[in-house]
């Protein structure tokens, strides 16, 4: 996505978003160019892992190859870092991102010049047990710095996007700081699930989506990759300190997390995918979505044409 | 004989008494905006007005026949009664405040004080009498003529979320087509208003215009006689006044002056016989009489019994206003009422009570219903919005009492407010993790609608939010062949099932079933062999 594209991009929603009554069924859709990741196209994307137990320090390393919070983040942007925040369970049960680590990132981008960051999810849980919980909007708040908060959703915030480029989602409701943002971060952490197999930087995205979100899951996969085209991360980072083995999305359990201490991070969503299933012993090709999103063009799913440095 | 002036001697006693009312009402209004989850959890006094209530506390305990702890509480109301008479109407009841405030409105602003008809007085008697009888019989119906529960369950099911909706669609219209001068002032203040006045979030209740149509008949009510909830049919204040009576406290003079009878031309109770004598079971002790006595005669004060039968022309107030025919006419129509329901229920006209879907922790079958005295608190607790009230699904006695309904909101596996804030008992408070093992009903597929079975696509949503640590929903991995465009393929397909041993029926898979209507895995309630199963606190 180029700079011009980009502020034109904000410039038309803006307008829009003025006067169009987000509430309505027949409100104006918004139609973006369907956007592709930088990393497609790029000769090589690159892809970095780090490993380490202070997670705050573990951020800041493993976005060193990749040029640093700055590469992503210009001053005055308004940021938006996505976690997992969709269960009711704690740090441990390693159902949500970890809160060190987004509290890290936030730091980063406040740091690189973000004129606002906005740390949010649509849990699958009830919201107040869920943000609070996961330690995460307590980790957001404890930074003490105004531009950084973690609200919960606005219910007028959700507006309808047109998907043109996608195969079996053309249009959804989405979170518009979500579509707006300048800078998006998404940050998932690394978990089983039951009909996507893992869910991972793709499926990350299930947060910004409105209404019946369900209904996706028969066609899971392309379903996913479709609406990535118009979130577009501009960086992945995921959460791989404890990953949940068994039993996901949800867990419980603690004997299904295992500690592993690790970040994955590249501005390529389906690189960090592909990579990322090792850790639970499977392929790269064994998760749909990843698959789908690689034939669209979004990234690379083949780990021998990414340069992978390891911090 | 010691008198009771003014405090501070030129403040007329209706300045006070505005003051206290206002007080408690605003202390309730308190007390029910802090029944919501907010920050790390509901206080436990929300549900406070309820233990004080005499009303409920009896009822209760004969329901229960035994003496429930935290309902003692009421004794501080008993204690009042025989200190200054029936003076919670008058001070503290907050029903009895809105209906002075809000009743010129009905009314609009006609004059309506003063004896009036009398000849609906006796039903408060025969509503008392049908509540403490119905309570050991199985028919509580204290839940449907308290007071505090009325106006509860009218705030909670209707008042409330009519609030939130209106301030939502109005600064939401705002927010979408006014300037950004305009935004810049609403929008803190809505954030200010959802943080303090609103409720935290917009719910939602079946049947939110049943209550909503009970107060809005005790407001119009109005219209007829001020106070007229309050003079002929609330049972806690004929309760409280059968109690004043026995106070050694009254006005001096009892009687109406001859010549003058400001006094009962001023009464919003009515509170004067046919000779004139003010009546303690129906006084409010609101001062009004005291303040505009032209002469400056009226006060209230102790005595003892006997200086009351020393001065009787002074001292001695009207008789109970239920002679004895009409005390055995009103027990007549007490035992009627929950007998007509028994034999209505026995013959099967109406519905016998069946198994819902109940909060965790609740009693079991007919001990629910006598002890839930209809509060609405844990409806309005339940942070989902899944508790909703029953209407007449369990005949006619199960009304306003919760059940889950999975659909609108799901039974949250890290919550106990409903246990924590029912006051009477009929939700036991029970330990996270007993909680966590408590079976509400069962889930169950309907594989005619089921995704998987049905229609041969991939769905399993229910699976993934299963909160059990090993999940009780099982998936079973099947090949099924499929059409496609290419011609018939093979794919492999999960499907799922129940394990029964781990389900504890919270309903989050019915919930989130992506199915437009009815869900393809729903729960049901529990059959008599795994009821008993369930822990008891």
């Amino acid at each position: 996505m180029t700079e011009e594209s980009d502020v034109n991009r904000r410039q038309f929603l803006e307008q829009v978003a003025a006067w169009s009554a987000g509430l309505a069924v027949a409100a104006p859709v918004f139609r973006i160019a369907s956007a592709q990741t930088p990393a497609a196209g790029a000769a090589s994307p690159v892809l970095a892992v780090a490993t380490g137990k202070d997670y705050g320090a573990l951020v800041s390393s493993v976005l060193e190859p990749l040029g640093g919070m700055k590469a992503f983040v210009k001053s005055g942007d308004r940021v938006v870092v996505k976690p997992n925040i969709g269960w009711d369970r704690t740090p441990e049960q390693a159902a949500n991102t970890h809160p060190e680590v987004v509290k890290a990132l936030v730091k980063q981008a406040l740091d690189a010049g973000a004129k606002e960051v906005l740390v949010f999810d649509r849990p699958c849980n009830e919201a107040r047990l869920t943000y609070k919980n996961s330690g995460i909007k307590e980790a957001v708040e404890s930074i003490g710095d105004k531009r950084a908060s973690c609200p919960f959703l606005d219910e007028r915030k959700w507006m309808p996007v047109k998907i043109e480029k996608g195969k079996v989602v053309k249009e959804w409701r989405l979170y518009g700081d979500a579509v707006k943002a300048d800078c998006y971060i998404n940050v998932p952490i690394a978990k089983h699930h039951g009909v996507g197999r893992l869910t991972l930087g793709l499926k990350n995205v299930m947060g910004v989506m409105g209404d019946n979100r369900g209904k996706i899951h028969r066609q899971l996969g392309q379903s996913l990759a479709d609406i990535n085209l118009v979130i577009a991360p501009k960086l992945t980072v995921i959460d791989a300190t404890r990953i949940l083995l068994r039993h996901g999305p949800s867990g419980g359990n603690l004997d299904d997390v295992k500690v592993l201490d690790t970040l994955v991070a590249s501005a390529d969503m389906v690189a960090t995918d592909a990579y990322a299933t090792a850790f639970f012993d499977m392929k790269p090709e064994d998760v749909p979505a990843t698959v789908a999103a690689h034939e669209m063009g979004m990234g690379e799913i083949n780990l021998e044409k990414v340069k992978i440095v390891k911090v | 004989m010691r008198r009771i002036r003014s405090m501070i001697t030129r403040i007329p006693w209706r300045y006070w008494r505005r003051l206290t009312q206002a007080a408690f009402l605003v202390a309730f209004l308190w007390l029910f905006r802090q029944a919501e989850l907010r920050g790390d959890d509901v206080p436990g006094f929300v549900n406070l007005p309820f233990r004080l209530d005499p009303l409920i506390a009896t009822s209760a305990m004969l329901a229960a026949r035994a003496i429930i702890a935290t309902l003692l509480l009421s004794l501080i109301i008993v204690a009042l009664t025989i200190f200054v008479g029936r003076a919670f109407c008058g001070w503290i009841c907050p029903l009895g405040t809105l209906l002075d405030w809000l009743g010129p409105i009905a009314r609009l602003f006609k004059n309506r004080k003063g004896v009036g008809s009398r000849r609906w007085r006796p039903i408060r008697y025969w509503l008392l009498i049908a509540v403490l009888v119905g309570a050991p019989f199985g028919l509580p119906l204290v839940g449907y003529l308290d007071p505090f529960s009325l106006l509860q369950q009218g705030m909670t099911f209707a008042i409330d979320p009519a609030l939130r909706w209106s301030a939502d669609a109005g600064f939401g219209w705002l927010y979408f087509n006014a300037s950004e001068s305009v935004t810049n002032i609403s929008e803190p203040v809505y954030a200010f208003l959802k943080d303090h006045i609103l409720s935290i979030e917009q719910a939602a209740y079946i049947g939110a215009g049943i209550s909503a149509g009970i107060l809005l008949v005790i407001f119009l009510l109005e219209r007829a006689q001020q106070r007229f909830w309050c003079r002929n049919l609330c049972p806690l204040g004929a309760m409280l006044g059968v109690i004043a009576r026995l106070a050694p406290f009254g006005r001096r003079p009892m009687r109406s002056c001859k010549g003058c009878g400001h006094c009962a031309h001023t009464c919003r109770m009515g509170a004067f016989d046919d000779g004139q004598r003010l009546e303690p079971q129906a006084c409010t002790v609101c001062m009004d009489c005291v303040d505009s006595c032209p002469h400056q005669i009226a006060q209230f004060l102790w005595f003892l019994p006997k200086k009351r039968a020393a001065a009787p022309t002074t001292l001695k107030g009207a008789p109970m206003d239920l002679s004895r025919r009409g005390f055995i006419g009103a027990c007549a129509v007490g035992v009627a009422l929950p007998a007509g329901f028994a034999a209505a229920q026995a013959t099967g006209i109406a519905p016998a009570n069946v198994r819902l879907l109940r909060p965790p922790g609740a009693l079991e079958g007919d001990d629910f219903l006598d002890l839930c005295v209809r509060c609405g608190e844990c409806m309005k607790v339940c942070i989902t919005n899944g508790l909703q009230p029953v209407l007449f699904e369990a005949g006619p006695t199960g009304l306003f009492t919760p059940r889950l309904v999975p659909r609108t909101g799901y039974c949250e596996f890290n919550c106990t407010l409903c246990g924590q804030v029912c006051p009477t008992g009929a939700i036991q408070p029970l330990p996270l993790a007993d909680k966590q093992q408590f079976k509400i009903g069962k889930a169950a597929f309907d594989e005619d609608l089921c995704l998987p079975y049905a229609e041969h696509e991939p769905c399993i949503v229910c699976e993934e939010h299963c909160p059990v640590p090993d999940k009780a929903i099982k998936l079973t991995e099947v090949e099924v062949e499929v059409e496609t465009e290419d011609g018939p393929s093979t794919i492999v397909l999960q499907q799922p099932s129940v394990d029964e041993e781990l389900c504890i029926g919270c309903g989050i898979c019915e919930h989130v079933c992506p199915l437009d209507d009815l869900a393809g895995v729903r729960i049901t309630p529990l059959n008599d062999d795994d009821a008993g199963e369930n822990v008891s606190a």
